[in-house]
């Protein structure tokens, strides 16, 4: 500790140099701190709490296949299964589908069924009940309400092409929630029946199930499988927070995406602050000299340019990771991607692992340069002009 | 222990240099009392740094036996060495030396940031060893803003600080002009005589050799006798 002045000083050195190996760290340490946040978030983070209790039902084959209504209520039998729900994805077209902003999920709910299930969306009981009674009515998330400018009463239409029939609804409320994706359109299911009535195209696209509690969640998953194993129509049952990130493969790798992205910059800063070590300690060979003929030993030598090279990446960490913080709180406020980005930070786990990688940049990057500076002969070094 | 506190014995020190073997010190024989004044004189490159590393022990020697102040320094290890070095010999470069991100006081507490010292006996030290040299007023200015003269001043507190028994000099006064190496060279001898130094000074200059008590002669790796010169000398 008695030394940290001189590391201190030997820091502030060239203080050009300092400040741009800083930057270029902080930077780099940034962008791996908001990717490994986001790889966090999306392998680590885990349901949240309301999610925990949540549970979906589809096709085993895939999504695109229905489930017929009657599984509902051999679903509800199953224990600990508070509560079951239909849900059918619509599709359809609004005012004009080449433009991407009139993209949005349109999908048919059981709306009495629903808020029960999704105890964390807060709608105004007015507004519920509102769209409970009206067979064409609908609710709206409030970030797609404030993209067009919805308001309760407005009507809208959509043109369907998966189904052979137009949705004409009335916006009955709008909903809000902290922990999900809330950029979506859920109409009253009884739509669907009052346009299907008893033909097949009637079905469930999944089922949204909420458990008693998130202990149960495993065995319900299996017991339903069980149920309809050998039927024409076979389920596949998983929470809903890995039945979110299933579709998250769609989008390719993203782990291993995610992954390589994260080694490379760790890879880049690696090198460049390598080079920098190497630099600042070569001018440095003469006064390594200088401090073995005061009696500095080899293992002090080696120990306070690790240090000073530690520290440098330290700060630029420290930088980095908060930058990386607000850039998570810009990501927060923004769109969702996925519903993860809505409560992107940087969680305890992946702060340690910032600090250790840093950690490591700064020793790593030193320690070549620092060793044969702490082995070279004093007479040598001292006769070391550059 | 006697008084003899350098004594070397068939010290040789060969350097291989591109597949060419230089003998930078071949079989010297030094012996140095307690309260000597050594000045070490010869053409460049006759080994006289060589002499003076192996005597602080910053480099081993190819053959023969060294003893200062009672160590033999071939059978220490290398931290030992260096532990040894800085409780026991001070040195002092042509080039000063100095960390130039440091103060002079700081430059001269560094040696004693080794030791067990608390920091505020360092700095009460460090500034003893400054005013000693005539720098009580320049504790905080850093080398850059101190005249070549003041700089090896520094580097001599720092070389004393620790009070050590032994300070080897390496030509001090070779980068100073006249009047700076005046008061360099007076500043050695009152260390020698009035703080019983040891002393063993490299130079060139015939003039700062007759502040010493006596001169030994080096000539192509080779310490001549006590009172022979090289042949062409002067
Ligand atoms: N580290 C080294 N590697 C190779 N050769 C060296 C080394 N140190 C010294 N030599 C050689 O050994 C010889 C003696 O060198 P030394 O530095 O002791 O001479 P010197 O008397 O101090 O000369 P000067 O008056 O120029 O300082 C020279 O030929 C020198 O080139
Ligand atoms: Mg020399």
């Amino acid at each position: 500790m008695r030394f940290l002045p001189l590391i201190v000083k030997n820091c502030l050195r060239n203080r050009r140099r300092s400040v741009l190996t800083v930057a270029s760290l902080s930077i780099s340490l940034c962008l791996l701190g908001v990717l490994m946040a986001l790889y966090y978030a999306l392998f680590f983070g885990g349901p949240a709490k309301a999610q925990a209790r949540r549970i979906v039902t589809r096709h085993k084959v895939s999504i695109v296949f229905q489930m017929p209504i009657y599984y509902r209520e051999q679903i509800r039998k199953v224990a600990g299964v508070e509560e079951v729900a239909i849900w059918q994805w619509y599709g359809g077209v609004y005012k004009d589908s080449r433009d991407q902003r009139n993209f949005f999920p349109r999908l048919g709910v059981e709306a009495d069924r629903l808020f029960k299930i999704y105890q964390d969306y807060r709608i105004p009981e007015d507004q519920k009940q509102a769209f409970m009674r009206d067979p064409a009515g609908c609710v709206v998330g409030r970030s797609l309400a404030n993209r067009f400018g919805f308001q309760v009463g407005d009507k809208i239409l959509i043109k369907g092409d998966i189904f052979p029939f137009d949705l004409d609804l009335t916006i009955r409320g709008i909903f809000e929630t902290s922990e999900g994706s809330d950029e979506a359109l859920w109409f009253n299911f009884k739509y669907l029946e009052n346009a299907l009535h008893d033909s097949s195209r009637l079905a469930a696209g999944t089922f949204t199930l909420l458990a008693r509690s998130p202990e149960d969640v495993p065995r319900i998953c299996r017991e339903v499988d069980a149920l309809f194993a050998n039927s024409p129509a076979p389920t596949k049952t998983e929470s809903e927070y890995a039945f979110g990130l299933s579709f998250l493969s769609f989008l390719g790798n993203i782990k291993v995406i995610l992954m390589s992205i994260c080694g490379a910059v760790t890879f880049t800063i690696l090198l460049i602050s390598a080079n920098t070590m190497a630099m600042s300690v070569r001018e440095r060979v003469r006064e390594v000299g200088v401090l073995k003929t005061l009696g500095f030993q080899a293992g002090t030598i080696l120990w306070l340019i690790l240090a000073e090279s530690g520290l440098i990446a330290m700060i630029g960490g420290a930088i980095g990771l908060a930058v990386a913080q607000l850039l998570c709180l810009v990501i927060r406020q923004g769109p969702a991607i996925v519903d993860q980005t809505k409560t992107l930070s940087i969680q305890p786990p992946v702060f340690a692992a910032l600090v250790g990688v840093s950690l490591f940049i700064g020793v790593a990057s030193a320690i070549a340069p620092a060793w044969s500076a702490a082995r070279q002969n004093i007479v040598d070094a001292l006769r070391f002009t550059d | 222990m006697s008084d003899l506190v350098i004594s070397t014995s068939k010290l040789t020190k060969e350097y291989i240099r591109d597949e060419f073997k230089v003998v930078a010190l071949r079989d010297a024989d030094l012996e140095v009392r307690r309260g000597d004044f050594v000045a070490l004189m010869g053409p460049s490159g006759s080994g006289k740094s060589t002499l003076l590393h192996l005597t602080a022990a910053m480099d081993r020697p190819t053959s023969g036996t060294i003893n200062v102040l009672g160590s033999d320094l071939n059978s220490l290890s290398d931290s030992a060495i260096a532990r040894w070095r800085n409780r026991h010999v001070g040195f002092v470069f042509q080039s000063f030396n100095l960390i130039p991100v440091l103060t002079a006081l700081e430059n001269v507490e560094l040696p004693l940031k080794l030791t067990h010292l608390k920091k505020g006996e360092r700095i009460q030290h460090a500034a003893t060893a400054l005013r000693l040299v005539g720098l009580g007023e320049r504790l905080g200015h850093f080398p850059r803003q101190l005249s070549g003269g003041e700089e090896q001043r520094v580097a001599i507190a720092r070389a004393i600080v620790t009070d050590p028994d032994i300070l080897l000099c390496d030509e001090p006064t070779g980068n100073l002009d006249a009047r700076s190496a005046q008061e360099v060279l007076a500043l050695i001898s009152t260390l020698n005589k009035e703080h019983g130094k040891t002393i063993v000074m490299v130079t060139h200059d015939p003039h700062a050799a007759h502040h010493a008590a006596r001169i030994r002669y080096l000539d192509k790796g080779e310490l001549l006798p006590d009172g022979s010169k090289p042949q062409d000398w002067n």
